[in-house]
């Protein structure tokens, strides 16, 4: 009722206390012509309102296909991603991001000077023909024989891993530098225990067997003696 | 392109072994193994130049560039996507509260000015074609 009574009130002020002077449109004047006012707004997207009594009235804006009324992780197809990662914990390490890669890739890039973005700010001279090297080039990489010294070798260590590696190409990369001779001797181990095993086996099914002949040997002769209790061996096997 | 991004894949994957077992021979050089790393080497030659082939398949991959100084600093890159799904939560929270706030003005104000300019307000709705009563 108050706020009904001052607009009342607002009708009787003078038009000069309206910013816009006599054109104010707080000052009510009654229609007399029936029409209402209209607003035509030029610019961009020029549009005519039928404001009526109300001042500064502007046409709603437009509806956009793309709000956020609109499920956005769907709409991109991040919702595999927001899935696997809301909420949930990731590995901090890059090398847990790639498990099999070798070397150290752990480190801050700038200190090996392996930043992918020195690769962006100064990119490598390229344009030039790859080929094949010739034998008077491949001479150029012939090699003393014997290990490398102990400076440059522990360059080359990989990080020792927790979890044992599945993948059967990169079994070796878990510990430190792995040597020709090692891989082979280890290849060797695996092979003669695997044989070992197979033979064992064998023999298990030889005794096996025997022992079934022998059991229907002595059904077979129904003898008194051997009609009691079984035998250690029969024991094991029933 | 999924293939060819497969492809390329792969072929650095060869490159990376390459190299890896290039190191192992030299860690412990035997004499015999000269003709080995000679073919090691023609064969790292190759992977770059089928390196360089695809090096053109990749130019409609968008990456964030934010995402190579997570590379750079030895952290997870999927580290990014997290961060940026978190973000993207947080910031959806912050829009979800300002969207309920206006509701709310809106139906308060529309509720007022009701009560107290009534018949503007019914000229307002007749304008903007919502006939709907406030409530």
């Amino acid at each position: 009722m108050m706020m009904a009574d001052q607009f009342r009130k607002a009708e009787q002020y003078s038009p000069k206390s309206s910013p816009r002077g006599a054109r104010s449109p707080v000052v009510s004047r009654q229609d007399s012509t029936g029409t209402l006012k209209t607003t035509i707004s030029l610019g961009k997207n020029p549009s005519i309102v039928h404001s009526g009594p109300f001042y500064l009235m502007k046409e709603p804006p437009d509806v956009k296909d793309l709000t956020g009324a609109t499920n956005l992780m769907e709409h991109y197809r991040l919702e595999h991603s927001y899935n696997k990662f809301s909420g949930k914990k990731v590995k901090e390490q890059l090398s847990s991001f790639l498990p099999y890669l070798p070397g150290m890739i752990d480190t801050p890039g700038h200190q090996d000077n392996s930043s992918l973005r020195s690769v962006i700010e100064k990119p490598p001279i390229g344009g030039k023909e790859l080929l094949p090297l010739t034998s008077v080039q491949l001479a150029g990489f012939r090699l003393h024989p014997g290990p490398l010294p102990e400076q440059y070798r522990c360059v080359n260590q990989t990080p020792q891993r927790k979890h044992k590696n599945k993948h059967k190409k990169h079994k070796h990369k878990a510990g430190e530098t792995p040597s020709q001779e090692t891989q082979v001797t280890e290849v060797g181990q695996d092979t003669h225990e695997k044989k070992h095993k197979k033979q064992k086996r064998h023999d298990e099914e030889k005794e096996r067997k025997k022992r079934k002949k022998e059991k229907k040997r002595k059904k077979q002769k129904h003898s008194p003696e051997h009609s009691g209790g079984l035998t250690p061996s029969q024991h094991s096997s029933g | 392109m999924a293939n060819s991004l497969e492809n390329l894949e792969t072929q650095l994957e060869l490159f990376i072994e390459n190299v890896r077992q290039i190191r192992i021979i030299v860690g412990d050089f035997q004499p015999q193994g000269q003709n080995v790393l000679n073919q090691k080497i023609q064969s790292l030659v190759h992977g770059l130049q089928e390196i360089d082939k695809l090096k053109s398949l990749p130019q409609e991959v968008h990456i964030p560039l934010e995402v190579f100084d997570y590379i750079d600093q030895g952290r997870n890159p999927q580290l990014y996507t997290k961060d940026c799904i978190e973000k993207a939560l947080t910031k959806n929270e912050q829009v979800r509260g300002k969207i309920e706030a206006y509701k709310k003005f809106k139906t308060l104000l529309a509720t007022q000015l009701n009560n107290v300019f009534p018949n503007e307000l019914t000229k307002y709705r007749a304008i903007r074609g919502d006939e709907r009563t406030v409530t």
